[in-house]
């Protein structure tokens, strides 16, 4: 075989339905070992695109990338916020572990700014991670963005809306993310590369808020007003 | 003493071809529109010559750019020759409109002797595209004149300077023109007969004045001089003859200035943070851009580009007639060490402030944010956010007395507007504030809600209950 088809080959980049093969992708753990599992026991990959897709913030999804953000801001890189829908608060960041110094929130006012400083970002050396909400995206937006972030070798996180887990995208990883009835995050991996997609897992999640699990009580009692408001 | 003279005969002609991309014929009229003072090369071609009307000249040469004389101007451009001269020798003085004089005796040691520091003045002058004429004397008068006559030499040697300035006619000895006329009509001719006169006769018979410039050439009589300090500052102009419309016509001359400000700094052994750009219209006001980088910078190709960047996202308003640059923020440079004590190596820290300026450039200073905590009990004041910045100092540690806290904070409490499904933790009574006016008096609980978000609510004072925030 020719030495083109071979590197093709074994990067994963062809996917062959009746191997599973390990990738050589360059990748950071991402800190669960169940959801490490499921990804071939490599993680986030480096140096293209990841997609988480959920309905609703508040699920867990910042807690799913937390591991990642603690080793990163400890070894000096840099982590980008892009045009987060809220406030990250820097408080709990800070009691997380997560070196404040290390994170810089951009918010970006056009379309095509937003585009421009993610492709900045991405091919900057500093750069350790990128967490972006793009909002609408059109597809060949997505496919410069891949391109963009192969260029560099960091993780870049899309938060999109479930709704799009139909629409195929060209990012390497695709989570769908939902809320499981013990707080945990159900994970749901759309597509990824070298392997079959379809893994499912659940991560208990019920840490973020100190919730040492006890059945809770799921009937609406004490401090609920007889008015709503 | 040995004193260099460098007498520029059309230095504003050349400071404006210069920054011009186009060649063609230029002149310089003098203040009143009327009269040529400078023509350039090009112009001289076509038979331009300084004297001649500017109708004269515009019937010759119809495409002829014309730029009028500007005296304040003049003292600026000249200002900016002292200070790359004043990297070469330390005592200046400025003789406006057009000559510069330096104290070159006591610098030959330093450059190996009076040749070589009469080249090194001559290739700076080459590098910067002028056209000066330089004299050397025994004092300042008799370098002066010498440059004007464009008689210089590379010589210390007194006898030849010493001839040189008797062969000199009067009318090129810069006397009045009273006493220059009087000195004729004696039937002297050139400066060497005046010297042969005693002084005596001399003061007596035409005025003490003249004794005392005759003397002060020959160097009898002391001539001090004020020497020039430079500024704590950079500032360059570039001036056009035709208006520029397009910003990217500002970049070329723009290249040039920026090229000058690193070889500046470089000099200067420091780096700068933030730039003014002044662009004057001829209507408008002037606009003013500042352009800052994130961290201490110094060249010339990482400020276009940053001006660059600026251009693109801030169109000209009107044509420019002419652009300034200056800085005046100074900022030690440090020592190139290859790497830190984070180890963390140099070059990282430059890609570092290289994206951050590239982003705040384009996007506003505004829209880069970084987040801290601060000390206070209510959560919306908990935190602030400041500009970006290098820093290098470890995380602290001590997180774990903070207390429980969601990673997203909304903007502004939302009203909550279903019933939970769920009660986990609460309350935790926040009450504070009444020291600012900005009271705070709240319970909050951890509640999720039917579609499994994991929510931070609370119930003010007032029984309303809100949403602040997601664990995420």
């Amino acid at each position: 075989m020719s030495e083109l088809l071979n590197t093709l080959m074994q990067d994963a980049r062809v996917w062959q339905g009746h191997k599973h093969q390990q990738t050589t992708q360059p990748a950071e753990p991402t800190g669960y070992q169940v959801l490490d599992n499921q990804l071939g026991g490599i993680g986030w990959p480096r140096g293209a695109l990841s997609e988480c897709l959920l309905d609703a913030p508040g699920i867990g999804e910042l807690h799913l990338l937390l591991p990642l953000m603690q080793r990163l801001s400890h070894n000096g890189k840099t982590i980008f916020w892009l045009n987060p829908p809220h406030t990250p608060y820097a408080p709990a960041l800070a009691r997380e572990g997560v070196n404040l110094d290390q994170v810089v929130m951009i918010h970006t006012e056009e379309a095509g700014d937003f585009l421009w400083t993610l492709e900045n970002c991405l091919r900057s050396p500093v750069t350790g991670l990128v967490m972006a909400w793009p909002g609408k995206l059109a597809s060949r937006d997505i496919r410069r963005l891949q391109l963009a972030a192969e260029a560099g070798s960091n993780v870049c996180v899309l938060f999109r809306e479930r709704r799009y887990a139909e629409q195929n995208s060209p990012a390497a990883l695709r989570l769908e993310l939902e809320p499981g009835d013990n707080q945990e995050l159900k994970i749901n991996i759309v597509k990824r590369r070298g392997s079959w997609p379809g893994q499912r897992c659940a991560l208990a999640m019920a840490h973020r808020a100190d919730l040492a699990f006890r059945e809770a009580p799921r009937v609406v009692q004490g401090p609920w007003p007889t008015s709503t408001r | 003493m040995l004193w260099l003279y460098l007498h520029f005969p059309h230095l504003l002609l050349d400071h404006i071809r210069r920054t011009r991309e186009e060649t063609g014929a230029l002149v310089i009229v003098e203040g009143s529109g009327q009269k040529v003072i400078q023509a350039c090369p090009e112009a001289r071609d076509q038979g331009v010559h300084g004297g001649m009307r500017l109708k004269t000249a515009i019937s010759l040469v119809p495409e002829l750019g014309t730029v009028r004389a500007d005296q304040q101007q003049e003292a600026r451009i000249l200002e900016d020759q002292a200070r790359w001269l004043y990297r070469y020798a330390a005592h200046i003085v400025l003789v406006p409109p057009d000559g510069l004089m330096a104290e070159i005796g006591s610098l030959q040691r330093l450059y190996g002797g009076l040749p070589a520091a009469w080249q090194t003045v001559e290739q700076a002058l080459d590098e910067r595209q002028l056209i000066a004429w330089p004299g050397l004397g025994h004092t300042p008068l008799a370098a002066r004149l010498i440059a004007r006559a464009g008689k210089g030499e590379c010589t210390d040697d007194k006898g030849h300077i010493q001839r040189t300035l008797g062969q000199m006619p009067l009318l090129a000895a810069e006397f009045d023109a009273r006493t220059c006329t009087r000195l004729q009509r004696l039937g002297l001719n050139t400066l060497g007969e005046v010297f042969a006169l005693p002084a005596a006769e001399l003061a007596r018979r035409l005025s003490p004045e003249t004794l005392a410039r005759v003397q002060k050439i020959q160097g009898t009589r002391p001539d001090p001089q004020a020497p020039w300090q430079p500024p704590h500052h950079f500032r360059q102009q570039a001036d056009f003859v035709q208006e520029i419309e397009q910003s990217q016509g500002l970049l070329f001359p723009l290249q040039r200035i920026l090229a000058e400000l690193e070889e500046d700094l470089c000099w200067r052994q420091q780096e700068t943070d933030s730039l003014l750009l002044v662009l004057q219209h001829r209507h408008e006001e002037p606009s003013r851009l500042r352009i800052r980088t994130s961290g201490p910078e110094h060249r010339a190709e990482a400020f276009l580009n940053l001006v660059r960047l600026r251009f693109e996202q801030h169109p000209l308003r009107a044509p420019v007639m002419s652009l300034q640059l200056s800085v005046k923020r100074f900022l030690g440079r440090e020592a190139d060490t290859g790497q830190d004590l984070l180890g963390e190596s140099q070059d990282l820290n430059e890609a570092w402030h290289t994206l951050m300026s590239r982003l705040q450039a384009r996007l506003g200073d505004q829209a880069l944010q970084q987040l801290s905590p601060q000390a206070d009990h209510r959560p919306e004041r908990a935190w602030t956010a400041s500009g970006v910045q290098r820093n290098n100092r470890p995380a602290a540690t001590m997180n774990d007395q903070l207390p429980r806290r969601p990673l997203w904070l909304l903007q502004g409490p939302q009203p909550l507007t279903e019933a939970p499904t769920a009660w986990f933790a609460g309350p935790e009574r926040i009450s504070g504030g009444w020291w600012d006016g900005q009271r705070v008096h709240r319970d909050y609980y951890i509640a999720q809600l039917h579609n499994g978000q994991l929510a931070w609510v609370f119930r003010d004072v007032r029984d309303g209950w809100f949403v602040h925030g997601w664990f995420g």
